[in-house]
Formats: structure tokens, C-alpha cells, sequence
């Protein structure tokens, strides 16, 4: 199994904190999501159901299955998965995939780039889930992880992911990435996509 | 860990293949893989039960492609 040390921000202390990125999501990780991460989802979901509260305001993705999304592309080379742990706690997981997927942005149509599938925060790190959360930073190291993959695989730096409404802020904002607007064949969500001079200023 | 191997392709097999490298702006290495990638992921879902189709949205046509 290869790892890459990288590193998160306690949000508790404010110091930086040595993680590991993890080349493919195992076993371990997967349990680690099931009887970590579940729990705190669900009593966040009880919590909002006791409140009466409507289902716009639920975690968005309360219901992803990480043990069925890797059993469907197990053995296939067109995905990679990867785990990002901390302290010993499974602290972020993301899929990508590496084919079958073009730019869409004028300059780089038709382009190769490397389209995150799915990327998702421990619960205990969103603030949407948890009064005060845990480890910062999840986000930021999976996004470089996908440039990089994208520079391993010659696609420069080019990635495209579709965001779920929470998230849109962080890959407009903080990743610099263009908003593509929604996407109706997409669940309608927006379409974001990283040239590679945007994914080279977000590296530095 | 990485292998090196020889690949014997014909000239128009070569030409095809510089193109993709030009229209793409993708090293031979990086098409080829790309090509594995799509080749193994085609091959595995038409084997579980998956057609693939083109769908010219247009002229509201679909054709269902038998890759292999």
C-alpha cells in the first residue's frame, strides 16, 4: 500500500497535524467509515428529524455507501481511490475517475481530465454535522491529490468534479476552479472544472 | 512498479495513435493507457449484462455499439 504524509489543521488547537494520504480505500478504511462515521451521521439525522426539520437541511449526502461505490469498480483501472487518515481515523475518502471524461471549458475542450467522482469529510470535520469540527484541510489535500494524479497521468493539472450545493463555495473560492453552471443531465448540479494554470496557482 | 514493453504497431496504427497524442495533448504512453483503461472498463460492464450505446441526441437516434 503506498501513502504520502500530508498535512490538516486541528481546528481545536490550530496547529497542524501530520495525516496520511493512502493509495486505494481497503477494508480497513471502509469498516473505519462504517462504525465511525455512521453513528455520527445518524444521530445527526435523528437530531433533525426530532427538530422537524426539512430534508433540504440534511447532510446532502447522508446516504452515500462507499462499501457499494468501490464494489462497483473493483479491479477496473479507470478509478482510483483514496484515504486520507489522521490520528488513526479515516479523516476523508475520494474516488476519481481516470477515463471517459473531457474538458469542457473552451480552452481545454475535449481534453482528457481527471473527474473526481466522489470526495466526502468525515462527519466530525463538518460543521453542517458537528457544533465544532474536528480536522480542516480534508478538502484542500484531496483536491492537490487530484492535480497530482492528473500530472502523473500527463492531463496537466486538469480536473472536473460536479458539487453538491454545500461544497460549490469551496471549489469556487478556495480551489479557484470555473463554475460551469448546472448541469440538468447531472442532478442539476453545477459543473466545476480546473485548467492547469488554475490547478499550478492552487498547488503553490 | 512500472514495466517497459515493445509495441509493434503498423504505420497506419502509428498515425492514428500521434493524432490522438495531437488532438488530446497526451504522451503515446498516456493514450495507450487511456485506452486500456476504457478497453477493461467496456469489457467488464458488456460481461455484467451493460450495452453501450451512441446516442446522437439531434437526430434523437441511438446505436447500440458491440465492442467486442
Amino acid at each position: 500500500m503506498t501513502s504520502y504524509p500530508v498535512f490538516l489543521t486541528d481546528r481545536r488547537s490550530g496547529k497542524t497535524v501530520g495525516a496520511e494520504l493512502i493509495e486505494g480505500i481497503g477494508e480497513s478504511q471502509l469498516r473505519s467509515v462504517e462504525t465511525e462515521w455512521k453513528p455520527v451521521i445518524n444521530a445527526r439525522l435523528r437530531q433533525l428529524v426530532a427538530q422537524g426539520s426539512p430534508l433540504s437541511d440534511w447532510p446532502e449526502n447522508w446516504h452515500w455507501d462507499w462499501r457499494k461505490k468501490l464494489e462497483r469498480i473493483r479491479g477496473l483501472l479507470a478509478f482510483r481511490s483514496l484515504a486520507l487518515v489522521c490520528e488513526n481515523q479515516v479523516q476523508g475518502l475520494m474516488l476519481l475517475a481516470m477515463a471517459g471524461h473531457s474538458c469542457r471549458i473552451p480552452e481545454q475542450a475535449k481534453k482528457d481530465l481527471i473527474y473526481v467522482d466522489y470526495l466526502e469529510t468525515a462527519p466530525w470535520n463538518r460543521k453542517t454535522i458537528v457544533p465544532q469540527p474536528r480536522f480542516g484541510g480534508v478538502g484542500t489535500v484531496m483536491i492537490r491529490a487530484a492535480i497530482e494524479v492528473s500530472h502523473e497521468q500527463d492531463f496537466r493539472g486538469r480536473i472536473g468534479l460536479h458539487s453538491l450545493p454545500a461544497a460549490e463555495e469551496f471549489y469556487d473560492k478556495v480551489c479557484g476552479m470555473t463554475d460551469l453552471g448546472r448541469d440538468e443531465s447531472y442532478q442539476g448540479l453545477r459543473y466545476f472544472e480546473m485548467t492547469a494554470a488554475q490547478a499550478a496557482a492552487f498547488s503553490q | 512498479m512500472k514495466k517497459t514493453m515493445t509495441l509493434n504497431l503498423t504505420d497506419g496504427e502509428m498515425q492514428a495513435l500521434q493524432e490522438l497524442c495531437d488532438k488530446k495533448d497526451l504522451s503515446k504512453t498516456a493514450v495507450l493507457r487511456q485506452a486500456l483503461r476504457l478497453y477493461q472498463l467496456v469489457d467488464v460492464r458488456l460481461e455484467q449484462g451493460g450495452k453501450l450505446f451512441f446516442e446522437d441526441e439531434a437526430k434523437k437516434e441511438k446505436a447500440e455499439l458491440m465492442v467486442l
